[in-house]
């Protein structure tokens, strides 16, 4: 099959999903005169782990914050276009951030926990939005979250020791426990393991994969080996554009942009 | 080949070039240091000559002469009736009490001159302390016994030596028999100094032995509680809605440079604008510690919202995102993670910006707290007046004897003042970078 031409930015492939948690349509972010994100559509899928890559300044975490309306806190921010959790519009006047936050989580690249314990790091979240009606409910939700995120054995003792005292990987553990004790829809996150080390890395890859069938991922990563490892469907941006996106396997090993190609094999990024 | 040669000729001058600079370089940098030296040397010394001129005129008001007396509680002068009538035994003659004794003591003194010189040597406060002890307890009629009485302020003087003898008679205010009768009261052990409790709790008084800083303290307290309660929370609230909530336009810009202006004005104007707007237009009682603490609130709200506003830039944007992530309103970001974090730093400012109206005068003597008061102030309300005007005002008076007073009152206002900038130190050491 012929390489479509580096000028052309016309997405390749099937950005839909059978079954899409959530729907992007024709986004576009501007941040203040600077065209950001350029007419994007993109499904994430349920059950599904779908990662972004890209050159480094080429929109992906952009776009993963319109998903969660992390750029509203952004003043000079910008978002056009559609996009829909559940089918519902998640732009709209109407709809809660607040709300939207609660069901679609996110993980940050640097391991941010709370300067609270470990305890109240997990049970902050259940505690604002009202999901625990008792002491023992909110204890077994902490345990539930640690025990998914692999933590519980190595912190069940110390549960009322600083959140921040932990390694890094502990850190971001015990911050993907937090997302998910809120019971979201969808996790997003945004570079999860550039901070940590490769033992870390390999375990949060692990967690991934359990997460994969209770939520729907997505996932920005720098590491083309780390999309491959973890992700089902792979979505690779451009300078804003939304470029090629396909099945994992289908990406690394006959990408049909000549884009993706010039990326995967390392010529640029 | 000769391009190598070249080369290494090059480097070779500027190898030399930079070693001619480099001693130039280090001459310049000892410069440098000596004279930063110089300028803490210099700061430091001028405060030392500070310190030790104060504490050197100062520390003797802590303590005040008494003179030993045998007093005599005779029924006939206190309760001739004998039925114990407090308002009777209020309102005797307790005079003769002291003054009996000293004629006794001093037996050789005679003509209506000397005998008032001697019984001057006695403070007027004498009476006041004979009678509240009578009235507290009635038992004491009948009895005699050894009393310490406050001395007059110059003969407190001449026996702590700040009074000199050298000096001519006819320059000084005691007399050399007065200087006599001290030598001979001190060869009998009847004449000693003990702590000055009352240069604490006493109020202000015409008489330099019965002034005291207690009314200025407890007006300095009212003051600042009322500074500290309006102050706070306002300084903080406004510090939040301007840095997490409002919204960055031409007005947010305005009030920010306004804000800062602010801090920079001269207490005396928020002086002024006190007399005028809550003294002249609202009729708020003169002298009040509730207008002090008024115009000083107005005062150390910029101070407040600026360090505030610092303490919450300070804290790290993810923990706000992490915050938001999890679906916390702002509100709920503000309160549970933003504010906790930067208290610390809001303390601070606050202990700053509380030491620094401590020390203000000039707004306050626009408000009417140059007043004369004698009563300790029992709240807001009482007319007072604060520690700094205080010795303004005692700077101001003729008698010599206010000159230690002075320096006394200005020692315990520098006290309060080192106390509180230590604990800002303190918290600001303690609570840095918790995160």
């Amino acid at each position: 099959m012929d390489k479509v031409l580096t000028s052309d930015f016309k997405t390749i492939g099937n950005v839909r999903s059978k079954k899409p948690r959530m729907s992007a349509t024709d986004v576009n972010v501007y941040y203040g005169d600077k065209h950001a994100i350029q007419n994007v559509s993109l499904d994430v899928g349920e059950g599904e782990v779908l990662a972004m890559i890209g050159p480094s300044g080429c929109g992906k975490s952009t776009f993963l914050r319109t998903l969660n309306r992390m750029n509203d806190t952004i003043d000079i921010c910008r978002v056009t276009g559609d996009i829909r959790l559940d089918g519902e519009d998640i732009y709209d006047d109407e709809t809660d951030p607040v709300l939207l936050r609660a069901r679609v989580g996110m993980v940050f690249q640097k391991p941010n926990p709370f300067p609270k314990s470990i305890y109240d790091n997990i049970a902050y979240g259940p505690r604002i939005h009202g999901l625990a009606s008792s002491n023992e409910e909110l204890d077994e939700i902490v345990e539930t979250c640690l025990k998914k995120a692999g933590l519980w054995k190595e912190v069940k003792d110390r549960l009322d020791s600083p959140g921040t005292g932990l390694s890094g990987g502990q850190q971001q553990r015990l911050c993907i426990a937090r997302t998910i004790a809120v019971s979201p829809e969808v996790i997003l996150m945004d570079e999860p393991c550039s901070a940590l080390d490769p033992i870390a890395t390999a375990k949060i890859e692990e967690l991934i994969d359990e997460l994969r069938q209770n939520y729907s991922i997505a996932i920005v990563t720098h590491s083309m080996q780390q999309a491959a490892r973890v992700s089902q469907k792979t979505a690779y941006f451009h300078l804003g554009h939304l470029v090629e996106v396909g099945e994992t396997e289908q990406i690394f090993t006959n990408p049909r942009h000549k884009l993706t190609e010039d990326y995967i094999t390392g010529r640029f990024g | 080949m000769s391009d190598s040669i070249d080369s290494l000729a090059a480097s070779t001058k500027a190898i030399h070039k930079v070693e001619h600079s480099l001693k130039r370089r280090r001459v310049q940098e000892q410069r440098f240091k000596r004279v930063g030296l110089f300028a803490v040397l210099l700061g430091l010394s001028f405060v030392a000559l500070l310190f030790i001129n104060i504490v050197s005129k100062g520390y003797s008001a802590f303590v005040a002469t008494h003179i030993a007396i045998e007093v005599n509680f005779s029924q006939e002068v206190l309760d001739p009736a004998g039925n114990r009538d407090l308002k009777v035994i209020g309102n005797a003659d307790y005079r003769q009490l002291y003054r009996e004794p000293l004629r006794a003591l001093f037996p050789e003194v005679s003509g209506r001159k000397d005998k008032r010189e001697l019984y001057r040597m006695i403070s007027s406060a004498a009476d006041f302390s004979l009678r509240d002890m009578v009235v507290a307890d009635p038992a004491l009629i009948g009895q005699t016994k050894t009393i310490w009485l406050l001395a007059d302020d110059e003969i407190d003087m001449a026996f702590k030596g700040t009074l000199s003898r050298e000096l001519p008679e006819s320059e000084r205010p005691v007399s050399d028999k007065e200087f006599a009768w001290i030598d001979q009261l001190k060869s009998q052990g009847k004449i000693d100094t003990f702590f000055n409790w009352g240069f604490f709790t006493n109020g202000d008084s015409r008489e330099p032995e019965q002034a005291g800083i207690g009314g200025a303290i407890a007006g300095s307290f009212y003051t600042l509680l009322i500074t500290l309660m309006l102050s706070f929370p306002i300084g903080v609230a406004a510090a939040v809605y301007l840095e997490e909530f409002a919204p960055t336009n031409k007005w947010t810009d305005m009030i920010e440079v306004n804000i800062n202006n602010l801090a920079a004005v001269p207490s005396i104007v928020f002086g002024l604008l006190g007399l005028a707007m809550f003294i002249n237009f609202f009729g708020m009682p003169r002298s009040a510690p509730l207008v002090g603490g008024l115009v000083l609130t107005l005062m150390t709200l910029p101070t407040i919202i600026i360090a505030s506003r610092a303490a919450l830039k300070s804290v790290p944007p993810s923990i706000r995102e992490a915050a938001l992530g999890i679906g916390a309103s702002r509100m709920q970001t503000v309160t549970h993670h933003v504010l906790p974090l930067a208290l610390p730093g809001m303390l601070t400012g606050t202990i700053i910006g509380m030491a620094q109206a401590l020390g203000e005068s000039a707004p306050l003597l626009m408000i009417g707290m140059v007043a004369f008061i004698v009563d300790i102030p029992s709240g807001p309300m009482d007319p007072a007046t604060v520690l700094p005007v205080q010795v303004f005002l005692w700077a101001d008076s003729p008698e010599r004897a206010f000159v230690e007073k002075t320096s006394a009152a200005i020692m315990v206002l520098l006290g309060f003042l080192i106390l509180m900038n230590l604990i800002a130190v303190l918290l600001r050491r303690r609570f840095e970078r918790r995160w």
